[in-house]
């Protein structure tokens, strides 16, 4: 639902282009969206070859690549595009939660950028937008619905019932599901990002080969991942001999199980008339073809982004910042970056 | 020519507007840490003192560091984004210039040093010369004990300004010869920085939004333990 907030005129008509800025971890990223619908352009610097050789994001490499590349990546999407500058309506950045070093270049240069061209300037909060890639595919998705957001930073399972309305069901208690998926690549020696590189191993492995725990946690929705890759880690030192392949998709399918059982649960119990998944671990193709089976057999509407809009860009973050300025209009360009921000939760 | 100079590279966050006449406003506030917070505002607010549209501004001039890399960051962030919005070309100066300039009425060697935390300092050496000063040496980062054994090496009369001279004071002060120079003189200001980039714009030494990188001096931690780790 949208609060009753009088925009001015210039906000509040149709065929609002929104450019949308995200730098909240490792990727640098621009994008123009119209009324949160159409993307016009969605450019997405990855710095992941920078920060591959020490298997994780570094933040103060990453504040440093979003300084050199914030520019002509905005440059870049303007362009493709084909927009004028004096025909931007208003700049969105994500504000928080991330990285404070690598989100600061970010709102500094929207809210320069605002001011300059004398349009609004809207603060986004990053989960919000990875709820909103939904949207961007598909704008009138029936609510409520409930949405899985996995991604390298973040574990959450929400309950979307109306626009900016969001209620918390649960979170990962330690180890993000990324995260996991980067720990036991590293330690299976697969590389970094893990999330891709056991993706594509465990299409070779058996999934059935090893039964990995299942934290389950049975009340609430709350996750734990940090168990399981202890398992992986003590299996292995006692059956030195299993192929990568059949650990790789054993673990990816005790993960898969979890969120989908979970997800699934959450849909039931709160009515929901679909599941959606959010998040970089959203592009994963085992998690997309279970949650597409859940979805089937309870009759759910489903919604899987694709995958450039499940990992972190920023045509969310513009439609984001579009349902941001009907709801709550421009913020004020004293904002500064919130690395704890937490979704907003009724 | 209008120049708009912004700096962010201390605790001190510093905006200001000029050109041949001088400084037509300028701000600053030395509330540590709300670099991104200030800056913007700051912006509009020396413009609107200043009676300029920013459509006016013909250069945009920022303080290259070294310094505290988050806040660096915010100013040089904020700088290309406003050059790029207005499409105009801009002026980067290093924070120790800018340090140095405003003491440079004396013949004595001045030695401007920025607290780069850690316990280490970022240094440089100039003079006094017709309408400016003149950099003697490549900046440096290092002890405040390194600076005083350079001191003492010149055997020369030293005038020591910067935040970093003052945080480390009890190891200058006793030294023959160097004077420190007031906490007033403590932080490189946007002031300093729009008269720099003014002689260096009539110079036509004009960098672009997107050529334009601070001046950290520092690598980042993983990098250094990184090559550590391959060295051993
Ligand atoms: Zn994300």
């Amino acid at each position: 639902m949208v609060k009753d907030v009088v925009l001015p005129e210039p906000i509040a008509r149709e065929g609002l282009r929104i450019l949308g800025i995200e730098t909240s971890c490792d990727e640098t990223a621009a994008a123009v969206v119209v009324d949160a619908r159409d993307v016009l352009s969605s450019v997405v610097s990855s710095q992941v070859e920078l920060h591959a050789p020490y298997g994780g994001v570094v933040p103060e490499i990453a504040s440093r690549a979003h300084v050199e590349f914030l520019i002509p990546v905005v440059a870049r999407a303007l362009l493709e595009a084909g927009i004028d500058d004096d025909q931007v309506d208003a700049v969105g950045a994500t504000v928080g939660p991330g990285l404070i070093g690598s989100l600061l270049v970010g709102v500094s240069a929207a809210k320069a950028l605002a001011l300059v061209w004398g349009v609004p300037f809207v603060g986004v909060n990053h989960l919000e937008a990875h709820l909103y890639a939904a949207f961007l595919e598909e704008p009138d998705l029936e609510l409520p619905i409930v949405v899985l957001l996995v991604s390298g930073g973040h574990t959450l399972l929400v309950l979307m019932e109306g626009h900016g309305q969001y209620r918390l069901l649960g979170s990962t208690i330690d180890d993000a599901a990324g995260e996991a998926f980067d720990k036991v690549s590293r330690y299976l020696g697969l590389g970094y990002p893990g999330g891709p590189a056991i993706d594509n191993i465990a299409l070779e492995g058996d999934p059935r080969a090893v039964e990995f725990p299942r934290a389950i946690l049975d009340e609430g929705y709350d996750f734990s991942f940090s168990g399981l890759k202890t398992a992986v880690v003590n299996y292995v030192r006692k059956n030195p001999g299993v192929p990568i392949p059949d650990l790789a998709a054993s673990f990816q399918e005790a993960v898969v199980d979890v969120l989908a059982t979970k997800a699934r649960r959450a849909a039931r119990e709160f009515n929901a008339k679909g599941l959606c998944l959010a998040g970089g671990v959203a592009a994963n193709s085992r998690l997309r073809e279970r949650i597409l089976d859940v979805c089937v057999e309870d009759g759910l509407r489903v919604f899987l982004p694709g995958r450039s809009m499940c990992t972190d860009n920023a045509a969310m973050v513009a439609a984001a910042a579009w349902w941001r300025l009907r709801s709550d209009g421009p913020s004020p360009l004293d904002v500064g970056a919130y690395p704890n921000l937490r979704l907003p939760v009724a | 020519m209008l120049i708009l100079g912004l700096d962010t590279a201390t605790v001190q966050v510093s905006c200001a507007v000029g050109g041949h006449e001088g400084v037509l406003a300028a701000t600053q506030s030395s509330r540590a840490k709300r670099h991104a917070e200030t800056l913007v505002p700051a912006i509009e607010f020396t413009c609107r003192q200043a009676r300029i549209d920013l459509k006016e501004i013909s250069v945009v001039a920022v303080d290259l560091g070294p310094g505290l890399f988050t806040g660096l960051r915010v100013g040089v962030a904020t700088a290309k984004a406003m050059a790029h919005a207005l499409r105009v070309p801009m002026i980067g100066v290093s924070s120790l210039d800018l340090v140095a300039f405003p003491v440079r009425f004396t013949n004595r060697l001045i030695v401007a040093a920025i607290d780069a935390r850690r316990g280490e300092l970022y240094y440089g050496f100039y003079r006094q010369v017709p309408g400016g000063i003149q950099r003697l040496s490549d900046h440096h980062i290092g002890s405040p004990d390194d600076l005083a054994s350079e001191l003492l090496a010149t055997g020369e009369d030293c005038l020591l300004v910067g935040d970093g001279a003052l945080r480390y004071r009890e190891v200058f002060e006793g030294l023959n010869k160097v004077e420190l120079a007031d906490q007033e003189f403590a932080y490189p200001s946007a002031t300093s920085l729009t008269m720099l980039a003014h002689a260096q714009a009539l110079r036509e030494q004009f960098v672009k939004p997107w050529e334009l990188q601070p001046l950290y001096l520092r690598k980042p931690d993983a990098e250094i333990n990184w090559s550590m780790r391959d060295a051993r």
